[in-house]
């Protein structure tokens, strides 16, 4: 295909992705290099607001922004290095715990938390999901074709739901005395709150995960299923392999493609996790990156936003998602050179 | 067609894979089920810690709120004859007579065509029936369940919830339709290319993936609000402020999922042998001709599937939709989200419990129908990678 | 199923839309407001509605858009709702415009105290004050002979009592949800101690004695409750009081209606009201009003009839209409039992919430920084450190110290 023609067809995409994404990133790659800050003044004013019956004054100092001739607040934008990496990441106090070896010391500190959380949260649920996926995927497989359509559609559930209404739905059946914490409470004859401990809301977090994104591997691995070879698994029986081994050197190598585009989609979703920080109000006990990142761009009462350490936040986010994806990168990468040749 | 012997399964595995599909049904099904129970409730009841009183609601029957025997079957009959309707009869029927020739239009027209008759059966007629024909039917007319619907009515007519579902359609039919128009074309430049600059576009469209959504829409309002200032040297006085509007909205939804998209379409196309194109290219047809005549007639169970994939994204977006769109322009899950986060009574919780289930409803309505096309589109095409 | 249950929740519907009198004029300028969405806000922008060519807008999202929508030209907004903190960035920005000559015009019958002044200039029209204030069930006191508790001392009394007693599990209940509500319970108590939150130069001043026995406070506190309290927002806590699993709380007085709503609650009639537990200094509480504000990038004309729409919002017929909403500063309120608990914690000294640049900072701070202490994660002293840490890279980073 010649160059003209292919970027007329990917053309729109590419501007879309351009105007949207690599935009935005740029400006955020920029932010996190530089700090923009008003200039404040300290004035002594007279300030009356409401009581319940008398107005009440007061006289105090009062911290005011300056304002240009066209009153609009003058802001400096200086350039500070690494500054704000330094600070996201609390180097001193990363390394005082780290020389000290106190894993508790280490965990106190957020950026670090929150990679702590983010990290465990996206290497469990990853094997989790691609193994209940591929476990309902064969099990429908192998269910009576009546009730598949059934089956498959009320699998899709979890999938479809809205995600934050989903985190809801599951919270609500555990806070307080939620119908499964008290059904929890009788089986095992004791007091619990599932939602005061950090363990078991990261528990809930991991379950929640799983049970969202299960169906999505699920139909992905079953689709893969209908176009396994019957010939290869036919004379894989001849050969005497038993059922386990017909899945370990037939149906797996088959699907597997399919697991790395899963796990592809999975990795990225899951360093990403948000919505269940915010879903299951964890943020007193853990909290993950784009949490963070989300924080910092909150305004807070007064209207103040660290828009600076959050651009940080979110550039290490990334970093750590390449991280990340670099085995399955080279992997496609490696597909890629040989669909070339 | 019965499977060879050799490949049948021993009892133990049949029970065990029978057992393991129930409990995953189960799992599945049962958040939704009990929010979707508490939605019919009183507040007293669905908040109560008795699981008995939120399924059967006490208090809410005491109010005068319930539902006898005879309801209950002739509501279910009801219910059961619309999910069989959508499952058998309405792809036939839409596929018979589509509007203007799409089947496009013709399942959107259909779907609402369908949630307007089963709103009017369901809420209308059948409410209006029953308490005469139960006065009739003596013990089987007492009502044992409690259940009100009163939530759903304040929900949808009293805050106009209706507004943000028309909202959503709109937002989530442009996000549909431009982002398979451009991700059609970009997935199948890619697939065709086979050059080392097609790998590294998806490689860098990966790592856009990648990006904390959060961080992103944060950059956008700033400039979003002040793009009428920005735009008036460009555009003059038609210059608007993105703010708010819908269109931004699908622009942006579009290109946050593009990554996705093209990702998907390119594999589904790589799947489609290239001696077709191939072969219409020899007969005279340049790329877009090839495209036009050759690849479209065969791409639609990929392209459905991956029109799901952003169906979904863009009808349960949470973030970019709360913090771009207005009040009136908003759609239903920050809508919801509203409902809960405002200095809510425990009526307002359940009111919003009640717009949390009229949310999943039409994408009960959706995979229902579509289920097949899913398994059958990915079938096609993500497989052999 | 019944056909009079489907009237019911028409009415329903409609009482939220209009039962007072129509708009004095017909409003000919097309206007739009911004605030945040509890019930006092619905009350009062239905109002406005009503004079016509009006839009408002509820949204949980105001903060952010607030303050970069009335700096656009024009502004997006005419009429902005706010508070003592969130009146910060739009005065300090420069995007609201003083009101006298308005008032003169269009609001002779406003109460003083409704004035919100800087300097003697008039920036923001208050329409209802808020506070936490105690709110216990008099029926278990009662049987166990104990006094209403004046002070956290007292309080933590009672609980220990009705703990021991058996008749609820948690006795307390508290809005500590990390974040927002947390922090903002450290500055009610810390206010109560009489500590100063800053000195002169911005710098954080909270490791001190009064940090210390805040910290102390609010652990001894957290004992008595669920153990799930860094969840619990005020939603959660006035579920709690109606379903009769605590017995005293500080919560908020817009709450109190809630709380005691026929509908909702199992404990109608049982819950008083009364003052916020006394510290050494004043009240562990500190007091709030909303209000609204006029944008200043918007014609002469507009900000005319912006004002005498919002004049019409804020109005006796509105008042007299949502009188349990809130605690209305507007002529025609009759504050009722429910209102004695703020009433009470006025008197008793405490005083508006120092808001700031500074101050949020700082409880962004402390809302996140708390919750490690709480949870037996970190130590008092090593909790207060760091969150004067947190504040200081913060600060630094939002040019307010250097």
């Amino acid at each position: 295909m010649k160059f003209r023609v292919f970027a007329t067809f990917v053309g729109p995409s590419l501007l879309l992705m351009f105007i949207f994404i690599a935009a935005p990133l740029a400006a955020v790659f920029w932010q996190s290099f530089h700090v923009t800050q008003p200039v404040y003044t300290t004035v002594v004013a007279e300030t009356c607001t409401p009581g319940f019956i008398n107005q009440i004054c007061t006289t105090e100092s009062r911290i005011q922004l300056e304002l240009d001739e066209d009153g609009i607040p003058i802001r400096t934008t200086e350039f500070v290095g690494l500054q704000t990496y330094r600070s996201v990441l609390e180097l001193d106090r990363f390394w005082a715990a780290v020389k000290d070896f106190s894993w508790s010391k280490l965990m106190v500190i957020d950026f670090w938390k929150a990679l702590r959380f983010t990290l465990t949260f996206t290497l469990v649920t990853l094997p989790l999901v691609i193994g209940v996926g591929l476990l309902i995927a064969l099990a429908v497989n192998s269910a009576a074709k009546t009730v598949r359509g059934q089956i498959i559609f009320v699998s899709l559930l979890p999938f479809i739901i809205t995600p934050v209404i989903g985190a809801l739905s599951i919270r609500w059946l555990f806070v307080g005395d939620g119908i499964l914490t008290a059904f929890l409470e009788w089986v095992i004859e004791r007091d619990i709150a599932m939602l005061g401990h950090a363990w078991t809301i990261e528990l809930l977090m991991l379950f929640y995960r799983v049970w969202h994104v299960a169906p999505f591997a699920f139909v992905v691995f079953y689709a893969g299923l209908q176009t396994v070879n019957n010939d290869t698994v036919e004379s894989a029986v001849i050969d005497g392999a038993n059922r386990i081994e017909r899945l370990r050197y037939v149906v797996i190598p088959h699907l597997m493609p399919l697991i790395v585009f899963v796990s592809l989609i999975h990795l990225m979703d899951a360093y990403r996790v948000f919505e269940e920080i915010v879903g299951f109000r964890s943020q007193g006990y853990v909290i993950s990156l784009q949490w963070l990142t989300y924080d910092f761009l909150t305004p807070d009462e007064t209207g103040n936003r660290a828009v600076s350490s959050a651009s940080a936040s979110a550039m290490l986010t990334m970093v750590g998602i390449v991280i990340i994806l670099v085995p399955l990168l080279r992997k496609t990468w490696r597909d890629h050179r040989a669909g070339l040749n | 067609m019965a499977a060879p012997r050799s490949l049948r399964m021993s009892t133990g595995l049949r029970v065990a894979s029978i057992g393991f599909i129930a409990f995953w049904c189960l799992l599945a099904a049962f958040p939704i089920a009990w929010i979707s129970v508490m939605s019919f409730k009183l507040p007293v009841d669905a908040f109560a810690s008795n699981p008995l009183h939120v399924v059967f609601g006490p208090f809410t029957r005491d109010a005068g709120k319930g539902l006898s025997i005879l309801d209950i079957a002739i509501g279910g009959t009801a219910i059961w004859q619309f999910v069989r309707f959508a499952t058998r009869r309405m792809p036939h029927l839409v596929k018979a007579h589509p509007p203007f020739g799409s089947t496009l239009l013709g399942w959107i027209f259909g779907s609402l065509l369908y949630g307007l008759v089963f709103v009017v059966v369901i809420a209308w007629i059948l409410p209006s029936v029953m308490p005469a024909i139960n006065k009739l039917a003596g013990p089987l007319g007492k009502p044992i369940i409690g259940f009100t619907i009163e939530h759903y009515k304040s929900v949808w007519i009293g805050d106009g919830f209706y507004r943000n579902f028309l909202n959503s359609l709109m937002v989530t039919t442009g996000v549909v339709t431009v982002s398979l128009t451009v991700g059609t074309l970009a997935g199948y430049g890619l697939a065709r290319s086979g050059s080392s600059l097609a790998f590294w576009i998806l490689i860098v469209a990966l790592v856009f993936r990648a990006l904390p959504h959060s961080v992103l829409v944060a950059g956008y309002l700033p400039v979003f609000i002040n793009s009428a200032e920005f735009l008036r040297p460009l555009l003059g006085e038609l210059a608007p402020t993105l703010y708010g509007k819908p269109f931004a909205v699908i622009a942006v939804l579009v290109s946050i999922n593009q990554p996705f998209t093209i990702w998907m379409l390119r594999s589904f196309f790589q799947n489609i042998p290239a001696e077709l194109d191939e072969a219409a290219r020899v007969d005279g047809c340049t790329h877009f001709q090839a495209f036009r005549w050759v690849i479209m007639p065969v791409m639609w169970p990929g392209v459905i599937t991956t029109g799901l994939f952003s169906f979904l994204l863009a009808y349960n977006d949470f973030l970019v939709t709360s913090l771009l769109l207005d009040a009136t322009n908003q759609t239903m899950v920050p809508a919801i989200a509203g409902f809960f986060n405002r200095e809510t009574t425990t009526t307002d919780q359940v009111k919003a419990v009640a717009a949390a289930v009229s949310i999943t409803a039409p994408l009960f309505l959706l995979v229902m129908v579509f289920q097949r096309q899913i398994v059958s589109g990915l079938t096609a095409g993500a497989v052999k990678g | 199923m019944k056909l009079s249950n489907i009237f019911l929740a028409g009415a329903l519907a409609l009482g939220t839309g209009g039962a007072w009198a129509d708009c004095a004029f017909e409003n000919t300028v097309p206007l739009k407001s911004l605030t945040a969405g509890f019930e006092a806000w619905k009350a009062a922008t239905s109002a406005m509605a009503e004079c016509g060519n009006f839009e408002a807008e509820l949204d949980q999202e105001f903060r952010t858009k607030q303050p970069a929508a009335f700096a656009a030209e024009p502004s997006l907004y005419h009429i902005g709702g706010v508070s003592n903190g969130t009146f910060n960035p739009l005065y300090n920005a420069g995007t609201i415009r003083p009101l006298d000559d308005l008032v003169a015009k269009h609001g002779q019958h406003l109460e003083p105290n409704q004035l919100i002044k800087i300097n003697g200039q008039t920036w923001a029209i208050a329409m209802m004050v808020n506070a936490q204030h105690l709110m216990f069930r008099k029926d278990i006191l009662a049987d166990l002979g104990i006094d209403p508790p004046t002070s956290y001392d007292e309080v933590l009394a009672a609980a220990e009592a009705i703990r021991e007693a058996g008749v609820v599990d948690y006795p307390l209940g508290g809005t500590y949800m990390t974040g927002w509500n947390l922090g903002n319970e450290f500055i009610n108590n810390y206010l109560g101690f009489g500590g100063e939150f800053f000195d002169e130069n911005n710098h954080p001043s909270i490791n001190n004695e009064h940090g210390m026995a805040t910290l102390e406070l609010m652990a001894a506190l957290s004992e008595n409750m669920d153990p799930e309290f860094l969840q619990s927002d005020s939603t959660y806590v006035q579920q709690q009081f109606q379903q009769g699993k605590i017995a005293m709380a500080n919560l908020w007085a817009s709450r109190a209606g809630n709380v005691v709503d026929p509908n909702e609650s199992q404990v109608v009639g049982l819950v008083e009201m009364d003052s916020a537990p006394v510290g050494p200094v004043r009240p562990h509480a500190a007091l709030w009003w909303d209000g609204i504000v006029i944008a200043k990038n918007i014609t002469d004309e507009e900000a005319d009839a912006a004002f005498r729409v919002a004049m019409e919002g804020i109005d006796t017929e509105m008042v007299m209409a949502n009188n349990a909403a809130a605690i209305w500063l507007i002529d025609g309120y009759e504050p009722g039992p429910l209102s004695a608990g703020a009433a009470a914690t006025a008197a008793n000294g405490a005083v508006p919430y120092p808001a700031s640049p500074a101050l949020g900072l700082m409880h962004n701070a402390l809302g996140t920084g708390l919750s490690d202490f709480l949870t037996g994660a970190k130590d008092a002293a090593a909790t207060l450190i760091d969150i004067e840490a947190a504040y200081v890279t913060a600060a630094k980073e939002a040019g307010l110290i250097n």
